[in-house]
């Protein structure tokens, strides 16, 4: 299977995408491309199989953020720019449970974070921040995302993972498991 | 006649600066036997006979797909049955925007704004294994 990711079209077929979670099958078939083309509030990449380049085997969503300076507690804010904190948010992600299993959320995954590095690069951004579902924080936390504190058993879990770190990771040729 | 008179006409006289005509360049270029045939049987099929229409032409197409990038609009073509293709050509990517994403407000809690705050401020974390393999191009 050689997969590329891209940018949703709107020829894309979405409407037999099924990740076992509701909310985020009805994000994409109803809200993904509106929310991309029209309103403006989110861009969604797919994950295709280049022998059916239409049918989205899994996606994610990322949009623009910012942390409002004002609102940070006083005794860290001297170790902060002058600013509010731009940050992209990795809005949703999901594989379709039939493609389960094959490494498409590390592709998918491994995509957003490199947009992430570009975003930095190009205009600037803090960090990446994800909202996890409780049983997904593990899978997060193994790419280094931290969880933040505030309430997390039911609602999804706010998670940051800062650029810098990103950015650092592009500077290993191997993992240290790897050279082990 | 009074001398005011006599100005007044002089200068409804005077004839107006000549415009400047603008230069037309001259293009010249070297191509390879085969690029040199595709021009021929490219002006061929669009009936046209001189280089300089040829260019012309060439120049307002490829004017269109900068702009089209540029905007971060695909170029692509529709078959009759539907099939379409992506033009992917490395020069005109050059002008495409990077990434433009949306922006969006986040609703934060207190605890989570100490938390970004403390994460942020501090010194970033080592990357983990599965961080390092992610980022590997």
């Amino acid at each position: 299977m050689a997969v590329t990711i891209r940018r949703l079209e709107e020829s894309d077929e979405v409407e037999n995408f099924d990740c076992g979670d509701e909310p985020l099958n009805n994000y994409l078939k109803r809200h993904a491309w509106t929310n991309q083309e029209k309103i403006s509030i989110g861009v969604t990449y797919v994950a295709i199989d280049d022998s059916a380049p239409y049918t989205v085997l899994g996606y994610f969503t990322l949009a623009t953020s910012s942390v409002p300076r004002d609102r940070l507690p006083k005794k860290y804010v001297r170790g902060l720019p002058p600013y509010d904190l731009p940050l992209i948010l990795l809005a949703r992600l999901a594989v379709d449970k039939r493609f389960s299993g094959r490494g498409l959320g590390h592709a998918l995954l491994s995509e957003a974070l490199q947009i992430t590095l570009r975003v930095a690069d190009e205009v600037g951004c803090r960090c990446i921040i994800t909202d996890a579902y409780p049983d997904k924080a593990g899978w997060y936390a193994r790419y280094g995302f931290v969880p933040l504190e505030g309430p997390a058993t039911t609602s999804p879990q706010k998670m940051f993972l800062d650029v810098r770190t990103i950015r650092r990771a592009t500077s290993f040729e191997s993992s240290p498991a790897e050279r082990e | 006649m009074p001398p005011a008179v006599k100005e007044k006409s002089k200068k409804a006289t005077a004839l107006p600066a000549k415009a400047p005509t603008p230069r037309k360049s001259k293009f010249q270029a070297d191509l390879a036997p085969s690029e040199d045939s595709m021009v021929r049987v490219l002006k061929a099929e669009l009936q046209m006979s001189s280089n300089t229409d040829f260019l012309s032409d060439a120049l307002a197409l490829f004017r269109w797909a900068v702009s089209e990038r540029k905007r971060g609009h695909r170029i692509l073509s529709e078959s009759s049955t539907g099939e379409r293709k992506i033009l992917i050509f490395p020069r005109l990517e050059r002008v495409a925007p990077e990434v433009t994403l949306p922006h969006v407000d986040i609703r934060w809690t207190d605890k989570e704004l100490g938390s970004i705050a403390e994460l942020a401020s501090g010194q970033p974390a080592d990357p983990t294994d599965a961080l390092i393999r992610a980022m590997r191009r």
